[in-house]
């Protein structure tokens, strides 16, 4: 999978699950304050992406740093990388 | 013309005396009805538990059922109350409910529903409330916001396995406006997992009883509609969660649309 289509991925589900509109979702853009999403969103965020990826993140310390769609995006590049 | 401006003012004279009046009965005798409820509550329900033999948590759901229904019955001088549908909920089934959220005063519209064994699962601000935070712990409502989904999902299917029902708002806060907002995707998650069947509810109406950023109360018709029951398990697979809360909101939609009058 490509850098583009990983992000492509992530964008989609992302906004399938939270019912947001794919013009709002720029790399800058504040998960909280931009896409209106909140603490109860948050487990479901790991969900959407452990099914996407087929990885498991929700133990992982990097995701509460999280603020912006580009901090995802980062996120799940590298840990694509770190990857066997 | 001048005959229509008097009778216009009169009329609008006649309404704000309703509006007196009503404030003034409604509040008074709520107060009265929630002290009575308190003070009579540990003589009640130590009496349940002896005669029933039921759980306290089932208990507790059953006397603020009935402490919701006193709320309707105080404020039914002002407030034309409507169910429809509600003949498709059988008691003592493991439902889960998801109903639209439009005023505070929604859950107490819940004791519209037929059945009184049901927890709601809210978010963390209401078990803030220091005079219903006991009771709401003693029911053992759900804290979605301050627990594990873990935890969620496993207290739910407890409500399950006694008979009882769970109540989600999938919006998790008011409309402002009345139009449905994002649905949360828990309650959903919740349905499948559990495999119970799912009946969406929709309750119009309320917003009108205490208008956001208003004090006084104001006469209105609160109308709560139980749809068709939706069979969860079927959404078992991959993303059905989503499909099942799209399907749901979309029933609610045109549910809200034709209760209001509105064209489809």
């Amino acid at each position: 999978m490509t850098e583009q289509e990983v992000i492509e991925l992530i964008d989609s589900s992302i906004a399938e699950e939270f019912e947001l509109d794919r013009s709002e979702m720029g790399a800058d853009a504040n998960l909280y304050t931009d896409l209106g999403l909140d603490s109860l969103d948050t487990v479901d965020m790991v969900i959407v992406l452990e099914g996407a990826f087929n990885f498991k993140i929700r133990e992982e310390e990097a995701i509460r740093a999280i603020r912006t769609l580009g901090d995802i995006h980062r996120f799940v590049l590298s840990k694509i990388d770190q990857q066997p | 013309m001048k005959e229509h401006s008097t009778h216009s003012g009169a009329k609008t004279a006649s309404s704000v005396l309703t509006i007196l009046l009503m404030n003034l009965w409604c509040y008074a005798l709520l107060a009265l009805w929630t002290l009575l409820g308190v003070c009579l509550f540990p003589f009640a329900f130590g009496l349940c538990l002896l005669v029933f033999r039921w759980s306290g948590d089932r208990i507790a759901r059953l006397f603020i059922w009935i402490y919701g229904r006193g709320w309707l019955v105080l404020m039914s001088p002002f407030v034309r109350f409507r169910r429809q549908q509600m003949s498709v909920i059988k008691p003592d089934q493991p439902y889960l409910f998801v109903v639209n959220h439009l005023s505070f005063f929604d859950t107490y519209c819940m004791s519209l529903l037929p059945v009184h064994d049901i927890t709601f699962a809210v978010r963390s601000w209401p078990f803030k409330m220091f005079w219903y935070s006991g009771f709401m712990r003693l029911a053992r409502y759900l804290d979605v916001e301050g627990s594990s989904w873990e935890e969620t999902l496993s207290n739910s299917k407890s409500a399950f396995a006694a008979g009882g029902a769970v109540l989600f708002f999938p919006e998790g806060h008011r409309s402002r406006d009345g139009e449905l907002q994002r649905f949360y995707s828990g309650g959903f998650k919740v349905a499948i997992s559990a495999g119970v069947q799912l009946i969406p509810l929709c309750i119009d109406g309320s917003d009108q009883l205490l208008p956001p950023d208003r004090k006084l109360l104001h006469p209105c018709r609160i109308t709560l509609r139980a749809l068709e029951p939706i069979d969860a398990s079927l959404y078992a697979d991959e993303g059905g969660h989503t499909r099942l809360r799209k399907l749901v909101k979309d029933r609610m939609t045109c549910a809200l649309t034709e209760m209001r009058g509105e064209k489809l």
